[in-house]
């Protein structure tokens, strides 16, 4: 046998199990209910702003708190440790990472999917 | 009817000229195919004149589309899309392609370009190439048709008037035939996104561009050969346009870093952005095709390798432009462009040219000569193989991540093969899951790149391979040390032998030039490229590995998560940050940009020494919100990368207007009720009411509260809600706010029973003073970064340079 395709043997199994990682490292979108079954694990959810709870940017302590509902309809309180993102309240999804605790969900991270981005309407004044 | 003032001949012609480039692109092919079968020189000159008269069509086109956008033609969408009066000349290019249209002719007008010259230097390969790039451009062309033949949507055309959009047809104003002056809609346009209206902006989109469309030389080299049957004499002439391909998409590339780097708040230069990883998954496969071609040409083996690795980088460069058009990355990258509605064409492209090369690589797989004669363990081109399939494996890990969103839309829950019962999520830490492969990956091919060089080509003994490694991997192993203890990389064992390895990538090649090819220009090309890049990665892993954030906060709320990587400044005040101390000093707006002046300050003795000062600035967008830009302090050692996260004077911290405390009461005209710290006394009340002409019914009511707030001290506000119904019935309020009372009132409702007014107040919440909150990153050497970019990229092109040479002589 060639040394060419010993290696290309090789490779392919690295590439196998590159794949492998991959799905291992990826995560699902989960609920508030599924995150919390295990708290301190990392987790996606996909929820909304609850616009009728307050939220509230408490800039010396750097902390950003608001309620936001899953999929599921669920209600719960976020903290973020992170300056309140810009356009917050134009938001449609919040994509939140992070893990569930006894008293809240903690995000690491946030991403919003704002309506105006990237959307571009065509609107004339007429 | 006739329209006044629509400069209707720009679109006719537009039109014409798209129809005219793509019928001569697809007779263009159809001859130079028949040149190939007959080998009549009537058909390749019959093709070639089809060629030059899609070239000038594309052209046209290009032309039409730039007086469109500069002669601000509002009437057509794409120019009141993308471009305004106020928009500065230069940018008018930066309009052109901001949207996927214009993106496209972009992409077209490079092919035309390099084909021309491609045409005018290159006589024996025309034929084949010719009918490979214009098959491709024929596809391209189509998606700028706009034409709807059976209800299916082809192409979107650059050259629609508003008026003809389908959300716009059969409305009343496109009746009137004078709209262009009567409605204010269209004395100006919406402008360019000022995301876009940035130096890099200007070059990046047009140098990445002409590196995407450079590959289809290499491409239709590699396809026309297998059609035409020359297996191998295609490759002495391919290689300078192959590595034209890998030198210019690289460029452009690596410009996108530069450009997030100096713009964008992403925290650095290299985000495994999902369309950033798509069009460097092509490169590196691009560089992987280049090697083995070079193989295949020095010893005739590995060049049915060459033949799938060059069909699988085209394939890469057509599947990473359905990524970023498609919409299927949504919000999953800053780049993506609008979804046209085009996704089926980009499909048919991106699978007509994977199946169709693909099968013609199956029917003459064994007309291919490729020797099976086996490689020493001490021969360059061993290695070469080997460098190339981990490229190969960085690719494809790279690219199998960034498609999640696509694996979830073809097996996922809703998706075509239901395999998984949920969506799949990106990898959470996206950063580090990438990182932890291509570190690795990139160890590997920087060590092979250091002691490549020294491998003879077909040598087959070890000789005097060792001697010549010692003095570069003494002089990196010092390096290494050096830079290891600084910043104690010494936990990091993986980072410590990324330096080494990169470093020696960088002396050993500098070396090889230098003492063995004696500083020689016409074989320096591969030397300069791959100490250029071996000095890349050394910043990179440098100023990656060691970036510090200096505004963190050294208290921790939980195990993982800093209290906060930010610092809050307050206007004035002093703070410490170690080992600086920062004033917010300044603000000031200008256009849509609002900056903010930070002083940096060091302690001298008993006192503070000004050091240096940052200007972080914030775009306020209205199609993006608002967008952070960094501000950088740049020393020859190292950077102090600074953006805001905040800005409490342009974002408001509990509601969207910065009003809150809502109340809601009910008055009679002269009540006095106690509103926050002033009396409010409803003084008038003037209604109006407009009635149907025919029937006397009344058609809509307006009626304006006039209400007075009067403070303590008597100072007197006069506010003026509305409150009205249109035609339809609809309850519509317009409420009145004043700035200096700090506060808004709604005239909410009438209450008919009690004959009294409804009103809902708000006053404006006390936030305290401005302050801002920014976070700021050392990055330490990373000028070396920037240095070994410029070093690949000027080799890269010497060897352009000389495999030019070699081929003409």
């Amino acid at each position: 046998m060639k040394k060419s395709n010993i290696l290309l043997l090789i490779f392919i199994a690295v590439a196998i199990g590159a794949v492998v990682a991959t799905i291992s490292d990826s995560s699902t979108y989960v609920t508030f209910e599924k995150a919390e079954k295990n708290p301190g694990k990392v987790y996606t959810v996909i929820g909304q702003l609850n616009r009728d709870k307050p939220m509230d940017f408490d800039a010396r302590a750097g902390v950003f708190s608001f309620y936001a509902i899953d999929k599921e309809g669920e209600s719960r309180k976020v903290l973020y440790f992170k300056p309140k993102p810009t356009d917050f309240e134009r938001s449609e999804d919040i994509t939140m990472k992070g893990f569930a605790t006894d008293t809240a969900f903690i995000a690491d991270d946030i991403l919003l999917k704002c309506p105006s981005k990237y959307n571009e309407q065509n609107k004339l004044e007429e | 009817m006739k329209y006044i003032g629509e400069a209707t001949w720009i679109g006719e012609a537009g039109r014409l000229f798209t129809s005219l480039a793509l019928v001569s692109a697809l007779l263009s092919a159809l001859f130079y195919y028949l040149h190939i079968q007959k080998k009549s020189e009537y058909y390749q000159q019959t093709g070639r004149w089809m060629f030059y008269i899609h070239a000038f069509s594309i052209i046209s086109v290009v032309a039409l589309m730039l007086v469109m956008l500069s002669g601000h033609y509002f009437e057509y969408d794409y120019a009141w899309k993308h471009t305004s009066r106020s928009l500065e000349n230069r940018y008018i290019f930066s309009a052109f392609w901001e949207g996927q249209e214009g993106s496209f002719i972009l992409w077209m007008f490079w092919h035309v370009v390099l084909l021309l010259v491609f045409t005018l230097t290159n006589h024996k390969f025309e034929t084949p190439v010719l009918l490979i790039s214009l098959l491709v451009q024929s596809f391209l062309v189509s998606m700028i048709l706009g034409v709807y033949p059976f209800g299916v949507k082809i192409g979107s055309s650059p050259f629609v008037l508003i008026r003809e959009l389908p959300e716009n047809i059969g409305l009343p104003w496109t009746q009137m035939e004078d709209y262009l002056q009567k409605l204010p809609g269209f004395m100006d346009g919406r402008g360019l996104n000022p995301l876009l209206q940035n130096w890099w902006m200007t070059i990046h989109p047009p140098t990445l561009f002409l590196g995407f469309a450079s590959t289809v030389i290499p491409f239709a080299f590699a396809f026309g050969s297998l059609i035409s049957r020359e297996y191998k004499e295609w490759l002495m002439p391919a290689l300078p346009w192959t590595y034209f391909s890998l030198g210019i998409l690289g460029a452009g590339i690596l410009m996108g870093g530069a450009w997030a780097y100096e713009s964008l708040s992403f925290g650095g230069f290299w985000a495994w952005d999902p369309v950033e990883n798509a069009s460097l998954v092509p490169w590196l496969t691009l560089a992987a095709a280049a090697h083995l071609m070079m193989i295949a040409r020095t010893k005739g083996t590995a060049l049915r390798t060459s033949y799938w690795m060059i069909f699988l980088t085209y394939f890469f460069i057509l599947y990473s432009t359905f990524l970023t058009r498609s919409g299927v990355l949504g919000d999953a990258s800053v780049h993506s462009f609008v979804d046209l509605g085009l996704n089926g064409q980009l499909l048919a492209l991106l699978l007509f040219f994977l199946i169709i090369p693909f099968v013609f690589f199956g029917l003459r797989y064994k007309e291919i000569p490729d020797k099976s004669e086996d490689e020493t363990f001490y021969s360059r081109e061993f290695w070469m193989f080997v460098g190339a399939l981990i490229l190969l494996v960085s690719g494809f890990q790279i690219i199998f991540s960034t498609s999640i969103p696509v694996l979830n839309k073809l097996i996922g829950p809703e998706g075509l093969v239901k395999l998984l019962s949920e969506n799949m999520a990106p990898p959470v830490d996206a950063i580090q899951h990438y990182n932890s492969f291509q570190l690795p990956f990139a160890i590997i091919i920087t060590l092979l790149m250091a002691v490549g060089q020294f491998f003879g080509y077909r040598q087959k003994k070890a000789g005097r391979f060792w001697k010549s490694i010692t003095t570069s991997a003494a002089i990196s192993l010092v390096v290494t040390v050096f830079f290891a203890s600084f910043f104690d990389m010494w936990k990091h064992p993986l980072h410590t032998l990324f330096t080494f390895t990169s470093a020696w990538a960088f002396f050993a090649n500098l070396d090889y030039w230098l003492r063995l090819a004696r500083g020689k220009w016409t074989v320096s090309g591969p030397s300069v490229a791959h100490a250029g890049f071996g000095l890349m990665m050394l910043g990179t892993v440098i100023s990656q590995a060691n970036q510090k954030i200096i505004s963190k906060n050294r208290t921790y709320i939980a195990e993982n998560i800093p209290a906060s990587e930010n610092v809050l400044l307050e206007k004035g005040d002093t703070i410490s940050m170690n080992p600086y101390y920062l004033v917010w000093t300044d603000v000031w707006q200008e256009n849509y940009r609002r900056y903010y002046k930070i002083d940096f300050l060091q302690p001298d003795g008993e006192q503070l020494r000004p050091a240096f000062s940052v200007v972080p600035h914030i775009q306020i967008n209205d199609r993006m919100g608002l967008v952070a830009e960094p501000g950088t302090k740049h020393y020859l050692h190292n950077d102090i990368y600074t953006f805001l996260s905040y800005a409490s004077d342009v974002q408001n911290r509990n509601s969207p207007d910065g009003y809150g405390d809502e109340m809601e009461f009910m008055i009679s005209k002269g009540d006095t009720f106690i509103v926050d710290r002033y009396f409010m006394v409803l003084d008038s009340i003037l209604g109006n009411t407009t009635r149907d002409l025919k029937t006397g019914e009344i058609k809509t009511v307006s009626v304006e509260a006039v209400v007075r707030l009067i403070s303590a001290v008597g100072n007197r506000y006069e506010l003026r809600p509305k409150y009205f119904i249109d035609e339809h019935g609809v309850v519509n309020h317009l409420d009145a706010e004043s700035e200096d009372a700090g506060i808004k009132i709604r005239f909410k409702d009438i209450d008919q029973e009690k004959n009294k007014l409804v009103f809902t107040t708000w006053k404006k919440l006390d936030d305290g003073p401005d302050f801002i909150i920014m976070k700021a990153i050392i990055f330490p050497a990373i000028n070396l970064l920037w240095a070994g970019i410029i070093m690949m990229t000027f080799g890269i092109f010497l060897a352009v340079y000389q495999r030019n040479k070699l081929r003409k002589n």
